[in-house]
């Protein structure tokens, strides 16, 4: 198999646009969530909301003007990344390039519209339509890119932008694709405030959130035969599912132990999916103490309570461990009060150190495990 | 080295049926499942549909009861079709265990979605009903399937509209080609709803009529319902295990159109290269193609890039190899298109049988020379067919399917 290199990150998220307001607020310390504007309802007031993006910046195509907002999260971090890879794209045969997007969601905004008017006047709305088959943010990244090999596009609740990673990154070291750009996006809105607060989703110490994270992907080889920066190397893992209810976590920690441990024994730092929700928190606290075996102790953090908690959160915990590995600075964990005393929890400040080896750990409801391990390149 | 890959089971729910039986009956008496819409209202152009009959859906599950309670349309035709393609193969629970699932959805439980915002939205529930609202996350059928059948290897949803199920039964394939899957699962299902129906019938691509795929006079597509399961199996562990490799998967193609988000490339160029890399990596040249389950929406514009496409590939040959649609007896069941045809084209090849393009009454005269298997079902011996599915967005993905004896 081919080793995958991450060669490009781009980020769009409550810290801002782009990678450096990312993790310059990770490493502080720092937390995005802040009082709610546009998704604000009564009973959710905090939440991690992505600031206004210029669609202009970002799309090119007339066709494109027409984006909805969780099309043009992903567009805007396939863009950056791709700048921050030192534009790949060029070097490659169009069919050669692939693109694998995730959302947990997808268009909240506009089907809610769609379904207004439809319930209002009994007629959809044409020029929105095509902006609310799931695949919009495929559709219109691939036009805007002019992508034309394998793409694929999944929906995996909280595992997500995990699943969508694991897939490009798969096409790579198969040797599918030369440049793979990977990641995934969701979007924050009123209706899911309202939805999760009925739900009693957001008890814990984590609030609400959206954004984009997208991964450069290219064979090492590649990479350092045209000199790019390579952050870490992603190792292909198909993930696995374990017994849990349909719409709740997984409840059994020895079936999700068993599953990390090959992945955990000699990692450095775990970046935990940890949401503040007990149900979760638990189950991965127990599953990975027992991953780990007694007396190993790497360093642990999470994330979420910084950038916001979403289906594609995980994508933005990705292209963190993927920083710590080029940075040697691991971010400390945000609202990490609910974190298990047992692991080395990076607490108050950043830590400097090297790190040889990450792992995401991802868990979803309905009982999903897609874990992500990104090692050092060298 | 690549290992074969085997389909050793198979289950489909659709118009036609709850099962793999009912729908080949269908088949070869030509039925046609679309029928006017009773699922819901709708005002507009359009109003039929190819629903999936009612005693089909109800079945018992083996879920708790919340979850069973919680169970979308969308989630049972899933869960009906992947218990009888796991029965079909004779998968134990240690098998069904270490399986891989690959799903494809495209609005999962939308329906019960769309009613339960509806009536928050009216004022008839105060709340938002969330137990519906869970219907909508398209992992959930997947979720479902693998909770009551105990499938616990690597999972994943995927969503490129219309070839979703076709892009999971490829996934499947690879991850078995590759050694790193012996058993998967591969499933696709969808429902109806106020959403898709209402969307595309506001772009004007339903037909009023039942869909006539490859007819002069044809207006658009119709929508469909349903799920289809195909087992995959590595052919050595299948034959080791005695199981009856009914079909191989013999290769798979995919390939993005970069145009529309709607519109499919004015030649087909990403449906061509799905084709073309289809064949590549069967090994097979065009002329062992005996059979083209075509994507055959039946909208002007589909069906006209599709024949050019057949034509670029298959050359002088094309009048010989007889092309049809499942969509004019099914509907497009979207995200569960891909792997009804795929389950269709398996039908074709073991049990000798073209199946058929409906309601088709004048041929397109820019195609007048195909044979587009008019009307009914015909006795046919086939060795190798493809099956061809395209999706919003241009992603294309081709299936080369053949009988084991013949490669």
């Amino acid at each position: 198999m081919t080793a995958v290199a991450v060669t490009g990150i781009g980020v769009v998220s409550a810290f801002g646009v782009g990678l450096t307001p990312f993790w310059d607020g990770l490493v502080a310390g720092q937390s995005a969530v802040r009082q709610l504007a546009r998704a604000r309802v009564p009973g959710v007031e905090l939440g991690a909301e992505v600031p206004a993006l210029d669609v202009r910046a970002f799309a090119q195509t007339p066709l494109a003007r027409r984006i909805d907002r969780t099309s043009l999260l992903a567009l805007a971090a396939c863009r950056l990344a791709l700048a921050d890879a030192g534009e790949p794209l060029a070097a490659v045969a169009p069919e050669r390039a692939s693109l694998v997007l995730g959302s947990a969601l997808g268009n909240l905004g506009e089907t809610e519209s769609f379904l207004d008017r439809l319930f209002e006047r009994g007629a959809g709305i044409p020029l929105v339509f095509p902006n609310l088959v799931m695949n919009a943010p495929l559709s219109y990244a691939s036009i805007e890119l002019g992508i034309t090999g394998p793409t694929a596009f999944l929906s995996e609740g909280e595992v997500s932008g995990e699943a969508a990673i694991a897939w490009g990154a798969g096409l790579v070291a198969d040797g599918i694709a030369d440049v793979c750009l990977a990641g995934g996006a969701d979007e924050l809105d009123g209706v899911l405030c309202e939805v999760l607060r009925d739900a009693r989703g957001f008890t814990g110490g984590t609030r609400p959130g959206e954004g984009a994270a997208v991964l450069i992907l290219e064979p090492q080889a590649r990479a350092e035969a045209r000199g790019a920066r390579v952050y870490a190397r992603v190792v292909p893992h198909a993930g696995f599912g374990v017994p849990s209810g349909v719409h709740r976590w997984p409840h059994d920690g020895a079936a999700v132990a068993a599953g990390l441990a090959p992945l955990v024994a000699d990692a450095d730092l775990i970046v935990a999916a940890a949401n503040g929700r007990a149900a979760l928190d638990r189950v991965e606290a127990a599953a990975l103490a027992q991953a780990l075996g007694p007396g190993r102790r790497p360093a642990v953090t999470a994330l979420r309570g910084a950038f916001g908690d979403f289906g594609c959160a995980g994508a933005l915990a990705t292209a963190a461990a993927a920083m710590a590995i080029a940075t040697g600075t691991i971010p400390p964990a945000a609202n990490a009060a609910h974190l298990d005393t047992r692991f080395d929890v990076v607490r108050g400040e950043a830590r400097r150190g090297r790190v040889r080896s990450a792992v995401v750990s991802a868990l979803a409801r309905g009982g999903l495990c897609r874990p992500i391990r990104l090692d050092a390149a060298a | 080295m690549t290992r074969a890959v085997a389909v050793t089971g198979l289950g489909v729910v659709s118009a036609l049926g709850g099962n793999v039986d009912a729908l080949a009956a269908g088949l070869v008496d030509g039925r046609c499942g679309i029928t006017p819409l009773r699922l819901f209202r709708h005002r507009g152009r359009a109003n039929v549909a190819a629903e999936v009959p009612e005693d089909v859906a109800g079945f018992e599950v083996a879920l708790d009861a919340p979850a069973t309670r919680r169970l979308s349309r969308a989630d049972r035709f899933a869960l009906a079709a992947a218990e009888e393609a796991c029965h079909d193969a004779g998968l134990d629970a240690s098998l069904r265990g270490a399986a891989a699932l690959y799903a494809g959805a495209t609005t999962a439980g939308m329906r019960e979605t769309e009613e339960a915002y509806r009536r928050q939205r009216a004022g008839e529930d105060r709340r938002f009903r969330v137990s519906r609202m869970l219907a909508t996350p398209l992992s959930t059928p997947a979720a479902v399937v693998a909770q009551a059948l105990g499938i616990f290897g690597p999972r994943g949803t995927f969503s490129t509209a219309c070839s979703s199920s076709a892009l999971a039964i490829a996934a499947g394939a690879e991850a078995i080609a590759r050694g790193r899957a012996r058993v998967v699962l591969a499933i696709g299902s969808d429902q109806l709803c106020r959403l898709t129906y209402a969307g595309f019938d506001s772009l004007q691509a339903l037909d009023p009529e039942p869909c006539r795929p490859f007819d002069r006079d044809r207006r658009g597509l119709s929508l469909g319902e349903g799920a289809a399961a195909l087992v995959l199996e590595d052919a050595d562990h299948a034959r080791a295990r005695g199981a009856r490799v009914r079909a191989l998967v013999a290769g798979h193609g995919t390939a993005t159109d970069a145009h529309h988000v709607t519109a499919p490339h004015p030649e087909g160029a990403g449906a061509r290269r799905a084709l073309e890399a289809a064949l590549g990596g069967a090994g097979l040249p065009a002329q062992a193609v005996g059979y083209v389950n075509a994507h055959g929406s039946g909208t002007r514009h589909n069906d006209e890039v599709e024949v050019a496409v057949l034509r670029a590939v298959f050359g002088d040959r094309l009048p010989h190899v007889p092309v049809s649609s499942t969509k004019s007896q099914v509907g497009h069941c979207l995200a569960a298109a891909g792997a009804i045809e795929a389950v269709v084209t398996v039908v074709a090849l073991e049990r000798g049988l073209l199946p058929p393009t409906v309601n088709l009454r004048a041929l397109d005269p820019a195609w007048a020379d195909l044979d587009l298997v008019p009307r009914a079902g015909r006795r046919a011996s086939l060795g190798v067919a493809v099956t061809s599915s395209s999706g919003f967005g241009g992603h294309n993905v081709t299936l080369v399917l053949a009988r084991p004896e013949a490669l």
